[in-house]
């Protein structure tokens, strides 16, 4: 009688603690403001990072960005210029490569002296680029150039923004921006996927280490994003992996730039912006935080039947593509090659 | 998943097994399960004495006199220390390419994330990532352009699925080489090549001491309860997954946990028995997050203590080089 007693309690518990978790990612709590915030946008001047620049400024923010063209990095920043909301914010741009570490830092400091000499309150990280091709093509600067593009890139500032937040003693937040291939891999992404890979491990270590700073961190994976460094992906991207590819159809900035400022607002750990990001988010969480329990449920059930389908579905269109690659590599003398 | 069930286990018996990092800890231990086994194997490392001492034991356990067990001292943390020493190692069996490279090279260098310079995280990113991903670059190459059959294995960790406090610079490095496996598990479809990748946890090794030469003591205290094998017990799992064809190998309950919670797109070897894991997971996983959070943030003062008797708050070094 009292082991029954004790299981009805038992599921009302649990029953009552699934619903409260579900309800409270929709409970409204304070949200992150971009409004009167220093915000420091790196790969500011095109893409993702241009339109998460246009949409901070638009919603107040002072706004610097950051990249290496400085022609590109002019007409961005006219373009801020006329999302101006008022004469009171400070849009800048600054010129700096920063797959390099002393670069990195020196950004950031030349960005505070426009305030003053305090750091940004928010640290967006969307600089980085993709050379797709076949792993035995590569060679060790091509190797080395994607860790850069993917990883160094982001990780430097992340490194100089972090020591200098908790120098000085105040919080602020880092936002990285990943891809679906920092979750999964996929044929000719051997250059791409471990630096994104190593993002989201930076960005985890991170989330369980800044909570000794009361800081925060945010990361958004995103498929394909209709931008010119993808354009320029597809130059060279093996015909297979733009086969594989060919059903998902990319995402305009704009459209993920809003994601990712909701994404921040909401809290969102890691921001998936779509139902794709989100079935695959489920379906590789491990000990990252959940988003709504039941929707996170939902979309690990879709995973675990669909992903594998999919999976098999490429495995098969690769294995049917021996011949012809054979026939690739052949054309390009690789056979023949003693290097 | 099921052709599994039918598919010969791989014999190591007669064939040249090239084992990176193999003159200590799982390294050693893999090498001499594969002597024992009746493979030709060569060991590469950097330290020479150690070499030195590591062939001593290979010799203990040979099985017959055709064997061949070799050694060289390399530094594979480059491309060229990779190409060279696999021009070493390919010259005693007539320039044949090894029939299975076990890339087991590395070392971690846990600290806080605010400690770590440009040249820490550079060594970390070589010590888990550039060590196995130039081997396999130059190995694979080789391997297309002869259309040799053959096997890379590469390791990882437990830090490469599920990461924490710590190991900002370490988590990063074990979950790109797991990336690059996954990437060419795929590709490697267009040869003969298979691909696996190991996770082993906590291993009582002396790169186990290494690393908590450096661990923060707050890691040192999450971790404090989390079971440890033996560089000999974790080889066997190790090398029992490889005859298997298991693609992630994780032959202990916390890596099947982990694995399974973390599998994504990755193929798994027993569907329903991952799908088990992959709910144990989904209960335990966020519960040990929220505890680990906890601890975290219990100890925020002894932390902030601590950087001051360090003078990290009056430091104004505003480069990489502190």
């Amino acid at each position: 009688m009292l082991q029954y007693l004790g299981l009805e309690n038992g599921v009302i518990t649990l029953i009552l603690s699934t619903l409260f978790l579900a309800l409270w990612k929709m409970w409204p709590t304070k949200k992150w403001d971009p409004r009167g915030q220093f915000c420091y946008v790196t790969g500011g001047s095109s893409g993702l990072g241009l339109a998460v620049a246009i949409a901070l400024t638009k919603r107040g923010a002072h706004v610097t960005i950051v990249a290496r063209n400085e022609e590109r990095l002019a007409k961005a920043l006219a373009e801020l210029e006329k999302t101006r909301q008022s004469s009171n914010q400070i849009l800048r741009s600054y010129s700096f490569s920063l797959t390099d570490a002393d670069a990195s830092y020196a950004a950031l400091e030349a960005a505070s002296k426009d305030h003053g000499n305090k750091y940004p309150d928010t640290v967006f990280m969307c600089a980085g680029a993709a050379r797709p091709g076949f792993f035995v093509e590569e060679d060790a600067k091509s190797m080395q150039k994607g860790m850069d593009n993917t990883y160094w890139i982001q990780a430097y500032t992340a490194l100089a923004y972090t020591k200098q937040l908790v120098r000085s003693q105040t919080s602020g937040k880092l936002v990285f921006t990943c891809s679906l291939l920092g979750y999964m891999s996929l044929i000719g992404y051997s250059t791409y996927s471990p630096g994104k890979h190593a993002l989201r491990g930076l960005a985890e270590s991170l989330r369980s280490e800044l909570i000794l700073y009361n800081s925060s961190v945010h990361i958004m994976f995103s498929g394909n994003i209709d931008s010119p460094g993808y354009v320029e992906e597809n130059r060279t991207k093996p015909k297979i992996t733009l086969e594989i590819e060919s059903t998902d159809k990319p995402t305009a900035p704009d459209v993920l730039a809003k994601e990712l400022i909701n994404g921040v607002q909401r809290g969102d750990f890691h921001i998936a912006p779509d139902m794709l990001s989100n079935i695959i988010r489920s379906s590789t969480t491990g000990a990252t935080p959940h988003h709504n329990v039941l929707l996170d449920v939902l979309y690990a059930l879709i995973g675990w039947i669909g992903l594998p389908l999919w999976r098999r579905g490429v495995d098969s269109t690769v294995l049917k593509h021996r011949k012809e690659h054979k026939d690739y590599l052949a054309t390009r003398g690789f056979f023949k090659s003693t290097d | 998943m099921l052709g599994q069930l039918w598919a010969k286990s791989w014999d190591p018996k007669g064939k040249h097994c090239y084992v990176t990092g193999g003159s200590s800890g799982l390294g050693l231990a893999v090498a001499k399960l594969l002597v024992l086994k009746g493979a030709h194997v060569s060991v590469v490392s950097r330290n020479a004495q150690r070499l030195e001492s590591a062939m001593k034991e290979l010799e203990t356990v040979r099985t017959s006199p055709n064997q061949v067990l070799k050694s060289y001292s390399y530094d594979l943390i480059t491309a060229t220390g990779a190409r060279e020493a696999l021009d070493a190692v390919c010259e005693p069996h007539q320039r044949r390419n090894p029939d299975a490279i076990f890339m087991l090279a590395g070392s971690c260098h846990p600290r806080f994330f605010i400690e770590e310079t440009e040249e820490t995280m550079k060594t970390q990113m070589d010590q888990t990532y550039w060590v196995q991903a130039w081997t396999a670059l130059e190995a694979s190459k080789r391997m297309v352009r002869d259309k040799s059959k053959g096997k890379i294995v590469f390791h990882s960790a437990y830090i490469g699925y599920i990461t924490l406090i710590g190991y900002a610079a370490y988590g990063p490095g074990r979950m790109a080489i797991r990336a690059l496996a996954d990437t060419l598990r795929q590709e490697f479809l267009l040869y003969d090549i298979d691909i696996h990748i190991a996770f082993p946890g906590t291993m009582y090794t002396p790169g186990y001491d290494i690393e908590n030469a450096t661990k923060p003591k707050i890691t040192l205290k999450i971790e404090e309860t989390d079971p440890g094998v033996t560089g000999d017990q974790y080889a066997k799992g190790l090398l029992r997954g490889v005859q298997s064809g298991d693609f992630h190998i994780s032959p202990d309950l916390l890596g099947n946990i982990f694995r399974a919670s973390m599998r994504g797109v990755a193929p798994s070897s027993n569907f329903f028995v991952d799908s088990f894991w992959n709910f144990i997971g989904w209960v335990g996983l966020p519960i040990w997050r929220m505890t680990v959070d906890s601890t975290v943030k219990g100890h925020r003062k002894e932390h902030e203590e601590y950087l001051s008797n360090k003078g990290f708050y009056s430091s104004s070094n505003k480069s990489f080089s502190q």
